[in-house]
């Protein structure tokens, strides 16, 4: 069943009617919320005077750090306070909590907090971090063979430093959070978060309730992409503590320059590399050393440097691998997950040096990059996993004839030669990215199944709605098992009262884990409900003491379900419609409920020791993209994009191509245009759309086609494949076609273009280009 | 007559506002007042689209009203005084979905749906253009014009290629026009009546104020100096919800009748204090082509409806995207107050940054732009960070006129984005003059025009990349004209 049903929410979304958080109707003397954050990015708290806010009509109550009944939090690392008590370490850390009867109050009440910081000198590069030390957690590494011997014997090495820029999650919904309390100190918390679990649990350490207390729900968010997996807690904490403290609604919604501000975002990175290679083009050695931006605190860092070190080979066999990866600390908003989760950053690096290796070797890069790729028994990671199944040298060689490589090669060449104005570049990249959470014990899901007397479902699964179509995917696999129509099954809003120890819905696991414990749930009520119908079929009359007694140890494998109908394998004429066959279970007391818990099996990863099997499997793609510069202003625009993908057999092929086309565009949208510019001070310059630019719908390639390679072998849910992230990191073949375009105006010379390659940035290789090449005056 | 309420139906239904409601913004008082939440706010600054609605207004010489999309957050309720407002609550056709919606349905248009309702009223508005309000009606949607249609509507999660395949796909022929749905003969006269009356709203703090004719808006200015016309408020909208600037005297001129007026007269097109960058840009298509492309780029068309180019002049933006332009083709802005009128040349009329040679009596009541003869080579261009709706970093006007040698016998070059005011350049425009139009002179003038320029470095560029375009800007034009290829062809 590959059907493009779809989104359950569409209907909702496209009149309007869909309730959004800050949508839901206020309650009786619900208050508004709002945090005063910190306006330098590095400093001493010697004194915060609340005097003038609390004063202020209509200032309902105003909240610090010895307010909270503890303090301090981190996903993986406990080292951040969520209220700053002593010092403060990036503009916009949250130090005051303010709740006031309405909007208008909060604003006015904000500017009245006087705080007293000592400045000290904030670290804001990873350049300083790394000069004077500041690191988070320790080194980790990844090695395989003798490094030395290798580069000894490698005819041509080339080494640089390259660095990536972050990335602004740019969820059009910004934080926000209301939290309505209820009897016996219990409080319900609706939040637009990834992770409701961790809300649950993060309110009820904060504020001292024990963590039954606490319900979190998430109906739906208006764009996740990591940037709410963990940061959403903290705004659903500052809420429930006025909640909690005034006994009243409590309603936090920040504004997006707020967001932007105080909320961290895909780490930058930079890197040291060295890599050794024959005249061939093929790798025999590399040495990465990944620094990344982890800003103040840990966050989610150190989860994220390994996923770029676990990407750092992409889709490329490195014979001989020194990885090592360490987090700067700076005075910046820690830093978080983002769509890729690090696995971006560590493709960006070889995809680069893929590139440089091309130019220095006068080589077409698709050629080197072929020659790279994982095949054959050239088909174990750095970290010592197999990659099974592997459709790489499949993918590259689909899409270099569907894309028409060869003869748009010659085009751009001719035409390059020709222009005066213009110069284009074409480039293929891939992707190999891994699937499962690397922390293994995330790798788990509960789901419930409750199937009503009339036939139609609700499940509850701890996967939360973000857009990505999960809730859609879900209803279909549980409508498969019984072959119900999927508009019968309903998803649920994610309640923590529903599914407790969930993951977040991040790592594209969200269908894999919960879908897959959703199938358990309901493979549980189909068995059920077969023996119930293969009992009745044995005897059809029963009398008024008589009760089907269920027989779960003989197979009811004769009992077929089909299009709402239930019948006898051998005997079709022997049939029941689903919906009477539900009643009867019912008035014979069968259980129509399913509770399926799924874990991922097989995998396992030494941090320590950087070995082992940390995916399930990989998802894989390859792009092509063309790109047009313009030679006078360094614009660029995309004229083109291939995309060739496995997805295995998808659940719902529109979705999946939705997911496809809109992390493509993100990722082109990372390595082009979003620039995060600060001051010297650390002030965050481009904290809105006037001056942080994600890609507008003029920007996306004219010409835009997704294909899906057909693929049977997937071993996860469905023989689907994870999709979410994926294609994102494809976006960098327009940053690696933007690399070969230059390769043409230089004279295909090495350049130092960095992520994002903005207009300025690619003018600046240009001139740099231009005077290298300008004609010498003859002494 | 003055009343002391506004006039505004939504969805159909008639509302009369007093009092403090009429100083909220539009997303406020949709959301907020009236509960209709599928209008979202992302930004607050119009640059998302996520907030937008469609204004159903009067207009010269239509029977029903003209129908186009805004930016509900970056506008007033005083602003909205005697129009229609359709939301996307009111956008199903007899409790069924419309078109648009049934196609973003269809064709997975939407995935998280925050930006959903914004773009199904950016695309409706675009289908009741094309099915029923354009002079050539059409039946299906083309791409490029649906691309610059949805120019102002930010989407994070789909890509585009899915809304695209939607509008692509719908048949216009299925769109029940929003003046057939909506345009009552009740609530025209309704509106046409209130459209002559002037309006004065006060509350304890605040006072707006919509005179019906210019002398009273002069005599106003007199009495209250410190009051703020609002032209549409595309920039003031911003700056009052980022606690830039709240002024308490707001006066606007929309009930004034000439202010509406725009008219091609003895050579000169002349624009009216209320004309739209819109409908400017549709007047100029045949009259400035090289204008009209401009304002292609210029902003969102939610901001263009809205945005006047009045507005533009008087906020003095150094980087506002039509000044190099007025500046070339030395338009003259017309100063009104009650001791008369009097008209400036434009590129006299900035003194400094973000100043006016202007008294704080005088409005701006017309801009008059002289038509270029045809033989003019006319080039402008605007270099931002993303093509479109994006904020310039640098922007030039090029006007060139040739002798039959095709030697350069006049240049007036304009910049903007690289000094506290738009600039000409006359050392560089006297450079070209006599030059053929070769690279060897326009390298020359390039070099020249780095001297004459004091650009910084900030948020959007360093001031080495603007130095650099100020020089290759030149260069450009010189290469387009000689390969006779022109960036409209793809950016």
């Amino acid at each position: 069943m590959t059907t493009s049903l779809p989104h359950d929410s569409a209907w909702g979304h496209v009149t309007g009617q869909s309730v959004f958080i800050d949508d839901r109707a206020p309650l009786r003397g619900e208050l508004h919320v709002g945090v005063v954050g910190s306006p330098i990015a590095h400093g001493r708290i010697k004194s915060i005077n609340l005097a003038a806010a609390k004063a202020l009509p209509g200032v309902a109550g105003v909240f610090t750090a010895a307010d909270l009944h503890h303090n301090i939090w981190g996903t993986i690392i406990q080292d951040q306070p969520l209220l700053a008590d002593q010092t403060v370490n990036f503009i916009g850390e949250p130090l005051v909590v303010i709740a006031a009867e309405d909007r208008e109050t909060l604003k006015i009440a904000k500017r009245l907090v006087k705080l007293d910081l000592e400045p000290l000198t904030p670290i804001l590069s990873i350049g300083e971090a790394r000069q004077q030390q500041q690191f988070i957690a320790v080194k980790r590494t990844i090695q395989r063979g003798d490094l030395a011997a290798a580069f000894a014997s490698a005819e041509h090495v080339l080494e640089g430093v390259f660095e990536n820029g972050g990335q602004d999650h740019f969820y059009l919904e910004s934080n926000c959070a209301v939290v309505y309390p209820g009897e016996r100190g219990n409080l319900e918390v609706h939040s637009s978060s990834q992770h409701p679990t961790e809300v649950q649990h993060l309110v009820a350490e904060a504020l001292g309730l024990k963590q039954h207390q606490v319900t979190c729900i998430v109906k739906r968010m208006g764009g996740g992409f990591g940037g709410k997996e963990s940061q959403a807690a903290p705004f659903a904490v500052f809420a429930a503590l006025a909640a909690q403290k005034l006994g009243r609604p409590a309603r936090l919604v920040l504004s997006k320059d707020e967001d932007m501000v105080m909320t961290g975002k895909r780490h930058p990175f930079q890197t040291d590399y060295k890599v050794g290679f024959n005249a061939e083009g093929r790798i025999v050695a590399a040495e990465i050393h990944l620094y990344s931006d982890g800003g103040a605190y840990a966050d989610l860092s150190t989860s994220v440097l390994e996923r770029a070190m676990l990407h750092s080979d992409n889709a490329y066999y490195l014979p001989v691998a020194l990885i090592t990866g360490q987090i700067c600390r700076t005075h910046t908003p820690p830093n978080t997950a983002f769509r890729g989760f690090g696995g971006p950053q560590g493709v960006a690096v070889i995809e680069h040096i893929l590139e440089d290796m091309a130019i220095y070797l006068n080589k077409d890069a698709y050629a080197v990059r072929r020659r790279n790729c994982y095949e054959g028994e050239r088909n174990t990671t750095p970290y010592g996993q197999v990659v099974e199944n592997n459709v790489l040298p499949q993918l590259f060689d689909g899409l270099h004839a569907s894309a028409d490589y060869a003869r748009r090669r010659e085009e751009i060449a001719a035409f390059n030669a020709a222009s005066q104005t213009q110069i284009k570049g074409l480039a293929m990249t891939a992707v190999k990215f891994g699937i499962s959470f690397t922390t293994r014990f995330l790798n788990q899901g509960n789901a419930l199944v409750n199937l009503h007397r009339d036939g139609s479902f609700q499940v509850s699964t701890g996967a939360t709605e973000m857009g990505q179509g999960v809730h859609t995917k879900i209803a279909q696999i549980v409508a498969e098992v019984f072959d119900v129509p999927a508009t019968q099954v309903m998803v649920m809003a994610t309640s923590t009262e529903r599914n407790h120890n969930t993951s977040p819905t991040a790592a594209s696991s969200g269908t894999d884990i919960n879908g897959a414990a959703a199938q358990l749930a309901a493979e549980q009520i189909r068995d059920r409900l077969a023996a119930c119908v293969a009992a009745h079929f044995e005897q059809p009359e029963r009398g008024p003491l008589e009760e089907i007694e269920l027989d779960m140890v003989r197979s009811h494998a004769h009992i077929v379900f089909e299009k709402g109908e239930i019948y006898h394998r051998d005997q079709p004429e022997l049939r029941i419609s689903f919906e009477d066959a539900v009643n009867m279970a019912y008035l014979n007391r069968i259980s129509l409920s399913g509770y399926g818990f799924f874990k991922i099996p097989g995998i396992g990863f030494d941090k320590e020791q950087g070995v082992g099997t940390p995916f399930r499997y990989f998802t894989n793609g390859v792009a092509a993209s063309e790109v047009l510069i313009d030679r006078f202003t360094g614009e660029l625009k995309v004229l083109r994009t291939d995309i060739l993908m496995d997805l295995g057999r998808p659940i719902n092929e529109a979705i999946d191509y939705g997911q496809v086309s809109g992390a493509f565009v993100q990722g082109m949208g990372w390595v082009t245009s979003e620039n995060l510019v600060m001051n010297p001070e650390g002030h965050l310059l481009s904290h809105s759309p006037t001056t942080y630019k994600i890609p507008n719908i003029q920007d996306t390639p004219r010409q835009f086609n997704i294909k899906l390679l057909s693929n049977h072998e997937a071993k996860n849910v469905r023989g689907s494949k994870a999709v979410g992230e994926p294609p994102l990191l494809l976006g960098l073949s327009v940053w690696a076609a933007v690399k070969n375009a230059l390769s043409y105006a230089n004279g295909r010379q090495l350049t130092g273009l960095k992520i994002p390659a903005t207009a300025e940035s690619i003018l600046r290789e240009l001139g740099a280009a231009e005077a290298a090449h300008a004609p010498q005056p003859v002494a | 007559m003055m009343r002391d309420y506004l006039l505004v139906y939504i969805n159909g239904q008639r509302h009369e506002i007093r009092g403090e409601e009429a100083f909220f913004s539009l997303s406020d008082y949709l959301r907020y007042t009236r509960g209709l939440t599928g209008t979202k706010v992302v930004c607050a600054e119009g640059d998302c689209g996520a907030c937008t609605i469609i204004r159903g207004s009067l207009r010269d010489g239509r029977e029903d009203l003209h129908y186009e999309g805004i930016n509900a957050c970056i506008t007033f309720m005083h602003l909205m005084d005697c129009t229609h407002i359709v939301t996307v609550e009111g956008l199903q056709d007899n409790g069924s979905l419309n078109p648009v919606q049934q196609a973003m349905i269809d064709h997975h248009g939407a995935q998280c749906g925050f930006c959903t309702p914004g773009f199904i009223c950016a695309m409706s508005d675009h289908a009741n253009h094309c099915a029923y309000q354009s002079e050539r009606p059409v039946e299906q949607l083309e791409t490029q014009r649906l691309r610059n249609a949805l120019t102002g509507n930010l989407c994070r999660c789909t890509g585009y290629a899915p809304i695209l395949n939607a509008g692509e796909s719908i048949d216009l022929k299925a769109f029940t026009p929003l003046q057939q749905r909506y345009d009552t003969p009740e609530m025209l006269s309704d509106l046409q009546a209130h459209a002559s009356h002037s309006v004065q709203i006060q509350t304890r703090e605040r006072l707006f104020y919509a005179p019906n004719n210019l002398r009273d808006a002069a005599e106003f200015r007199v009495r209250r100096p410190e009051s703020r016309i609002f032209s549409s408020a595309t920039d003031m909208g911003v700056l009052i919800n980022k606690e830039k600037s709240d002024p308490v005297v707001i006066t606007n001129l929309s009930r004034i009748p000439e202010a509406h007026s725009l008219r091609e007269e003895n050579g000169q097109i002349v624009v009216g204090a209320r004309v739209s960058l819109s409908q400017l840009e549709n007047f100029c298509r045949s009259r400035i082509p090289e204008f009209a492309r401009l304002m292609r780029i210029f902003a969102s068309p939610q901001i263009k409806n809205k945005g006047t180019l009045v507005g533009n002049i008087a906020n003095a933006s150094p980087i506002a995207d039509t000044l190099p332009f007025l500046f070339v083709a030395e338009a003259e802005i017309e100063l009104y107050s009650t001791q008369g009128t009097r008209r400036v040349n434009i590129n006299r009329f900035y003194t400094g940054y973000k100043q006016l040679d202007m008294r704080p009596d005088e409005l701006i009541s017309r801009v008059y732009i002289p038509m270029l003869p045809k033989d003019e080579i006319l080039r402008l261009y605007k270099v931002s960070n993303r093509k479109d709706l994006d904020i310039s970093t640098f922007t030039a006007a090029i006007r060139l006129q040739l002798d039959t040698q095709r030697q350069i016998t006049g240049a007036a070059i304009a910049y903007g984005g690289v000094g506290p005011v738009v600039m000409r350049l006359p050392r560089t425009e006297a450079s070209l003059i006599g030059c053929p139009l070769d690279v060897a002179s326009f390298a020359a003038a390039g070099k020249l025009a780095r001297e004459e320029i004091t650009p910084i470095s900030d948020v959007r560029a360093s001031a080495d990349y603007r130095y650099q375009l100020a020089e290759n800007i030149l260069r450009k034009c010189q290469a387009e004209l000689e390969e006779q290829t022109s960036e409209a062809v793809v950016f």
